[in-house]
């Protein structure tokens, strides 16, 4: 071993002892372990969301949808690894009162520090362009619908919704709007600090006393929306709910006149 | 080899003749503080009408703040100071008694400058009041184990709410660095005390007399805020609200004094040799984790006084009617939230990352990523509070930004993910009780971790924020992995600290209903924020009725756990197996003093010759 002449005897080159290690048993067992692990995120991420996440009503709550289903699939390579590593580690417990046999010592490990270090770092990266993009698309769609939108003014008080259609003449507890008609939701609050939350469409904005906050969407799709308040307003904000529709440009329209508005 | 008679630690009381400090303790204390609030209390209604609210405010607030100045007195906190201003100190003699020198178990009531005592005071206090904050968590979910159930009223609700929520968090804050941080710290790198002993003894009985306060607001109408007390809503809630505000300033002042007392004994009073590639992790995790606090709490301060000026004297900070905003409360509050989750979180996971090279025999892995990791953790931790307020309307354009930043936490936090990773491979590991707290982390974190991702996201927070999905996430994070990491110290460090073995079958069952439970709990929880069940809510709807069921059912199997661990604390702390000194085969200091610890430690002042995770087979 000492003898530095011996050619049989020279050290390993980087590329040989990376083959040994990928080919030895326990990272082979662990791979198989991640790919397992792996697949179930997957799976968990493409059932879970779609299934338990309500009905997507316009383009925002689908961005929202896609990116919370995108991030479980992106980040089940790295849960698969992390678990699979320390799955593997069990296969071997010692139990009893003495510590068990001392372990192989290696302090550290450059190479995989570095490795780990610059994968984690592009999964960020590729995080925050994707939620980049997506915000970028959201608001582009704003300030693109912002001179067609129908504004509806969103007062929150204790522990009510009122929405007003000032273009309509229009004041309603409820909130119907017409199908793949841009809306601007201007939202305010009389009182204390509510969530203007309309669950369907995807978009949440803070209702602030003496201040306008503003919202974009537009629902695509005709039906309920739930509306909800999603930040604690005192006594009744559990109940601080109520039911929203998407109709047809006509039953809108026929709406605002049994309202005693005037149609667009 | 070790015996658990408390007087042998020192066969002769002092006994200083005629010293004050001989007669006052915990009991004094409670009667000087009632009676200055008393005082204050009369005082203030002969000044002002009790009927104005802002009245009311101040002679309550006033009398709080009284009770814990009284009380600090009552026990002898300033008999110090007062002897300096008369040019004088303590004699050697009332040191030695204040250091709790041969007076037993009553050594615990008194203003105890020993780190050992204050580390047991802590220890004590935190499970009161995590018993407390857990309580309540059981109130909650039995409220929502059905939709429309009334089990209680939305306002007894809203209260629980946010007295579970700062009871929590206080507790949380401290759970690591109040009883580690005091009592195995300053051994593990050699000191013979803190660096200021009689601060030492201040921060925890500082915090003690916050404990009243903070229930006391149950009596004064309670939290129904949230423990964000966001304004207006806190302007608007009733006299609880007092209470809330006077424990967060005395708790800022408490853990800024320990904060600064736990920095200044590592900087200074580390053992000959002990460079600093050499201190063990979790003094490394401890360190940082209180110097985080030490800049982010007095924000949190500044926050209360404002709402409390806001309360007692009329001014306006928060009122936008009067052009003050809500999101200065917001800012404040945030600018402390977030880098507060860090200091809870950071010790948890130190804790753990000092017990895998313990019961894996195999060197900490990589303890330069560690540190790297840590300090990257808490840089980034103090840029990052605006992503509590994407959807407030603040300046939707800094979003991004935020988002960025939020983000880039992902990699420090990766990194501690391999330091534990590469210490366990390859390794046996050994199965006792502190062990399993580290498999319990990588799970509950990696979960906690995934989805913090997912709410940092902009277009997928304009969805989850505010809902349930939130709660679950950061459940995870904080209980899952960060007090999962201090009942792993706890099982880890009780033969040092009581001289007793935790009692490993009761041990093992907490554990395994904790933990499954608690996966039952929030994992049902993510469904229902998934759904669209916004968080914080009496009650709810039939569609999320399935889901909060399963929340609930979970919520008593760590209920149980709990119940089970705390009998299995209580009873190996009186009747358990006596420890020998070293029980794991660890390697850092703490393992070389016997129970029970000589008063200042050490007979010899040890010397440092390596770090302590010599440990693997090439270095035996």
């Amino acid at each position: 071993m000492s003898d530095q002449h011996d050619v049989t005897e020279l050290e390993p080159t980087p590329g040989e002892r990376f083959r040994k290690a990928i080919n030895s048993r326990d990272v082979k067992i662990t791979m198989v372990f991640g790919v397992i692990i792996t697949a179930v995120f997957v799976i968990i991420g493409l059932w879970f969301y779609p299934k338990y996440m309500p009905e997507i009503m316009s383009e925002n709550m689908k961005r929202g949808k896609d990116v919370i289903v995108y991030f479980t699939v992106i980040s089940a390579p790295i849960a698969g690894l992390v678990i699979a590593v320390a799955l593997y580690t069990l296969l071997d417990r010692h139990h009893g009162e003495n510590p068990p046999e001392e372990a192989a010592s290696f302090r550290t490990h450059t190479p995989i520090v570095f490795a780990w270090t610059v994968v984690s770092a592009i999964f960020c990266i590729v995080a925050i362009v994707w939620g980049l993009t997506e915000m970028n698309v959201n608001s582009e769609d704003a300030t693109e619908n912002a001179k067609s939108a129908l504004v509806v003014e969103v007062t929150g008080s204790q522990w009510v919704w009122t929405f007003n259609y000032p273009e309509l003449g229009v004041q309603s507890e409820q909130l119907n709007l017409p199908l793949d008609r841009p809306v601007e939701f201007r939202v305010h609050s009389v009182d204390v600090n509510h969530s203007f939350w309309p669950v369907q469409l995807g978009v949440k904005v803070d209702a602030n006393d003496r201040v306008t906050t503003l919202a974009h969407t537009t629902p695509d799709v005709l039906g309920t929306i739930d509306i909800k308040c999603a930040e604690l307003c005192g006594l009744y904000h559990a109940y601080m709910e109520t039911q929203g529709k998407v109709m047809k440009e006509a039953d809108f329209n026929s709406w605002v006149t049994a309202q005693g508005g005037h149609a667009a | 080899m070790t015996t658990l008679d408390h007087a042998k630690v020192s066969e002769s009381r002092p006994n200083p003749p005629k010293s004050l400090i001989t007669k006052l303790n915990m009991g004094t204390g409670m009667i000087v503080g009632i009676v200055f609030a008393e005082a204050m209390y009369f005082w203030g209604k002969s000044m002002w009408d009790r009927q104005e609210a802002v009245m009311e405010n101040r002679i309550l607030t006033l009398s709080m703040f009284a009770w814990c100045i009284g009380f600090l007195i009552g026990i002898g906190a300033f008999i110090g100071p007062f002897r300096w201003l008369i040019g004088k100190d303590l004699t050697d003699e009332e040191q030695l008694f204040l250091a709790g020198k041969g007076q037993g178990v009553s050594r615990y009531f008194r203003y105890c400058t020993d780190h050992k005592v204050v580390g047991i005071q802590y220890l004590v206090g935190v499970m009161v009041m995590l018993g407390a904050g857990g309580t309540m968590a059981m109130m909650i979910r039995t409220n929502l184990i059905t939709p429309g159930s009334k089990w209680v009223n939305a306002e007894i609700y809203n209260s629980l709410v946010g007295l579970h929520g700062i009871t929590m968090i206080v507790a949380m804050i401290i759970v690591s660095t109040g009883p580690f941080g005091n009592f195995i710290l300053p051994i593990m790198i050699g000191a013979r005390d803190m660096a200021f002993p009689r601060l030492n003894a201040l921060s925890w009985w500082l915090l003690f007399t916050a404990i009243p306060v903070l229930c006391s607001a149950w009596f004064f109408g309670g939290i129904p805020t949230g423990w964000t007390a966001y304004a207006p809503l806190s302007v608007q809630a009733g006299a609880g609200m007092n209470a809330f505000i006077v424990t967060i300033i005395i708790f800022a002042i408490s853990s800024a004094i320990a904060g600064a007392n736990i920095t200044t004994t590592v900087v200074a009073m580390r053992a000959k040799g002990m460079k600093w590639n050499r201190v063990p992790i979790f003094v490394i995790g401890a360190t940082m984790s209180v110097a985080l606090a030490i800049p982010a709490f007095p924000s949190f301060m500044a926050s209360q006084m404002m709402a409390g000026f806001d309360r007692t004297i009329g001014t306006h900070f928060y009122d936008a009617e009067f052009g003050g905003s809500g999101w200065l409360y917001a800012h404040l509050f945030w600018i402390m939230g977030h880098p507060e989750v860090y200091v809870i979180l950071i010790p948890g996971v130190a804790i753990l990352m000092e017990i895998a090279p313990v019961f894996a025999r195999s060197p900490l892995f990589s303890y330069t990523t560690a540190v790297v990791g840590f300090a990257g953790i808490v840089g980034l931790s103090v840029l990052v509070w605006a992503h509590h307020m994407y959807i407030s309307g603040w300046m939707p354009s800094l979003n991004g930004p935020f988002m960025v930043t939020t983000e880039m936490i992902s990699i420090p936090t990766g990194l501690l993910f391999l330091v534990l990773l590469g210490t366990i491979w390859r390794g046996r590991p050994w199965m006792k009780l502190p062990m399993l707290g580290v498999y319990a982390l990588i799970w509950n974190f990696l979960i906690g971790g995934i989805t913090g991702i997912y709410l940092s996201d902009v277009p997928a927070d304009d969805y989850l924020h505010g809902s349930m999905f939130v709660t679950a996430h950061f459940h995870y994070t904080l209980m899952g992995a960060a007090l999962t990491g201090a009942i792993a110290g706890l099982a880890y460090w009780f033969p040092k600290m009581t001289g007793r073995m935790l009692d490993e079958r009761s041990g093992y069952i907490s554990f395994w209903t904790v933990q499954i439970g608690f996966q039952v709990l929030f994992l049902g929880m993510f469904a229902a924020g998934s759904q669209g069940q916004p968080r914080r809510v009496a009650d709810y709807e039939q569609a999320f009725a399935t889901s909060d069921l399963i929340s609930t059912i979970g919520a008593y199997l760590v209920g149980i756990g709990m119940i089970v661990l705390l009998y299995s604390v209580v009873h190996s702390w009186r009747k358990g197996k006596i420890a020998p000194m070293n029980p794991w085969g660890a390697k850092t200091l703490e393992w070389t003093v016997p129970y029970p610890i000589y008063l200042e430690n050490f007979h010899e002042a040890p010397v440092v010759t390596s770090d302590p995770y010599g440990y693997g087979r090439s270095e035996k």
